[in-house]
């Protein structure tokens, strides 16, 4: 019971602090000048260096999944020319951006806190305090635009990714001929919608949580490794969490 | 000509680089695990702190697995449901949410949620043992930190993982039967009996095998590149950014192999 008192009180002081973040970047973004240098990096840091990792992984999740589904297929109804078009939308709507959103908070997430988190420990977002400029504008916003910008690249490119992988094993395995395999008629647009909508709501969300809990690092190393932590679980948690929401929504459009 | 040569060398460059990188994490992470493995044959478990790892990562990470598998049994309901209403085929929803679940979803979501909560964690602190020279006090003492460090959380992030998934079963259970009737407006007890029928024991032992596969996985990364990290601070940090990263990678390989072999 006390345990269970501690998570919801540390949950509701991340929480809080991630709203403070959020309100905090939405602000500036509006108000101040944009540092045209510093989101180019972070685009750079954010988009190509995560891509080969959002590649290979999207790529093993279309192999598995196209493997479950062909098993199942050959089992129940003996013909499996059929899990093209059924995986496309699914890759689409939910597993491509949400796995991709799982990967880039993992990458990203992890990094951002990690980072923040040690200019913290060393004083160094003190020191940018006292030369009045605030972190979250300085730090914070060039890394959410960038994600906003990246996170939607990055699933488009992921799903291309799941799909070739599962087109290759359904053509070794299942000898279904990638002709056959690949029909873009099963996509509708409010599939195309639904992960474009899940891509930009990882995109913003990532970062602010990230960013929060990098802020919120204390003492030396030892509270880098517990932001990064931190860090990881929270974003991961918002990524299953609006991934539910929004495909809730989606599903209510949709019947 | 000369322009198109001396980009073809600096993509070869970087190829090779990351090449290199690649060989240099699989090979450390090969040499760790054979020490492991060499520990294994003479086990000298300490044994309050395994106890204490068992309870750290077993209980604090049950709150974080459990709302997880909660929610990705209801994500797959509602990807489930789309096709189920198309073809209003009501009585498979359990079916679908079961296979689903127990073979894939729920597997793969609980490790990368493990990796996360626990691999990071045993990362950070054995990265900050090394980095506060704690680790070579233990040298010095004449204890082996495979033995008294690194056995204890690999032992217990296999065995909790594979518990983790089991009680997570039940929370992805009680999300799926949740959204099926709130969303889909499924009748709890079709659901069930649809479930009962259709998902058998082999589903959930595949399940059961990817899980603890993955904990060991885990567990083998992370204290790995815990004990690899150089450079204060800022080292931790970077060292619980490459653990994720390779376990996640690494579960996903393991996944599609696992698959494969098991059907």
């Amino acid at each position: 019971m006390n345990a269970l008192l501690d998570i919801l009180a540390s949950v509701r002081t991340q929480a809080r602090e991630s709203v403070g973040v959020l309100r905090d970047t939405v602000h500036y973004t509006l108000r101040s000048p944009w540092d045209f240098a510093a989101i180019r990096q972070q685009l750079f840091l954010v988009g190509n260096r995560s891509l080969v990792f959002v590649l290979l992984t999207l790529g093993f999740l279309g192999a598995i999944t196209s493997l479950q589904a062909g098993f199942q297929a050959r089992r129940i109804i003996g013909d499996t020319s059929l899990i093209g078009q059924q995986l496309l939308p699914l890759l689409v709507r939910q597993l491509g951006p949400t796995l991709a959103g799982l990967m880039v908070a993992t990458r990203v997430g992890t990094g951002i806190a990690a980072e923040i988190g040690s200019m913290v420990v060393t004083e160094q977002v003190d020191a940018l305090r006292m030369c009045n400029a605030p972190p979250v504008d300085y730090l914070v916003k060039p890394r959410f635009l960038a994600c906003l910008v990246m996170l939607p690249v990055l699933v488009i490119f992921g799903i291309s990714s799941a799909f070739l992988a599962a087109m290759a094993v359904a053509a070794s395995v299942f000898q279904t001929p990638p002709a056959v395999f690949a029909t873009l008629d099963f996509v509708s647009l409010i599939d195309l919608a639904e992960g474009m909508t899940k891509a930009l709501a990882y995109g913003a969300s990532i970062p602010i949580i990230a960013g929060a809990a990098g802020l919120a690092a204390r003492g030396g190393s030892e509270g880098v490794g517990e932001a990064t932590t931190r860090a990881v679980v929270s974003a991961s948690l918002a990524v299953i969490v609006l991934d539910f929401v929004i495909g809730g929504a989606a599903f209510l459009v949709r019947t | 000509m000369k322009a198109l040569t001396s980009a073809a060398a600096t993509l070869l460059d970087r190829i090779g680089a990351w090449f290199l990188r690649l060989a240099e994490v699989v090979g450390e992470l090969s040499l760790f695990t054979g020490q492991v493995a060499r520990a294994l044959l003479r086990p000298r478990l300490d044994r309050f702190e395994t106890w204490r790892a068992l309870y750290r990562v077993g209980v604090r990470s049950l709150p974080i697995v459990a709302v997880t598998a909660f929610f990705a049994g209801a994500i797959t309901v509602l990807q489930v449901g789309t096709y189920v209403v198309k073809l209003r085929a009501y009585e498979v929803v359990g079916w679908g949410f079961g296979f689903s679940v127990f073979r894939e979803i729920g597997p793969l979501l609980i490790g990368l949620m493990f990796s996360g909560r626990v691999g990071a964690n045993a990362t950070a602190e054995l990265g900050t043992m090394v980095v506060t020279e704690q680790v070579d006090a233990l040298r010095a003492l004449a204890i082996d930190p495979i033995d008294y460090l690194v056995m204890p959380r690999i032992l217990s992030q296999v065995l909790m993982m594979g518990l983790l998934f089991g009680l997570g079963s039940l929370f992805a259970l009680i999300g799926g039967i949740g959204t099926a009737w709130a969303l889909v407006k499924v009748d709890p007890w079709v659901f069930w009996n649809s479930f009962v029928e259709y998902v058998n024991v082999a589903d959930f032992l595949n399940g059961l095998i990817k899980a603890t596969s993955f904990g060991l996985l885990i567990g083998v990364v992370s204290c790995a590149f815990g004990l690899s990290v150089r450079g204060g601070a800022p080292g931790v940090g970077r060292a619980v950014n490459a653990c994720v990263v390779a376990s996640a990678v690494g579960i996903f390989v393991f996944d599609y192999f696992l698959t494969y072999l098991l059907g």
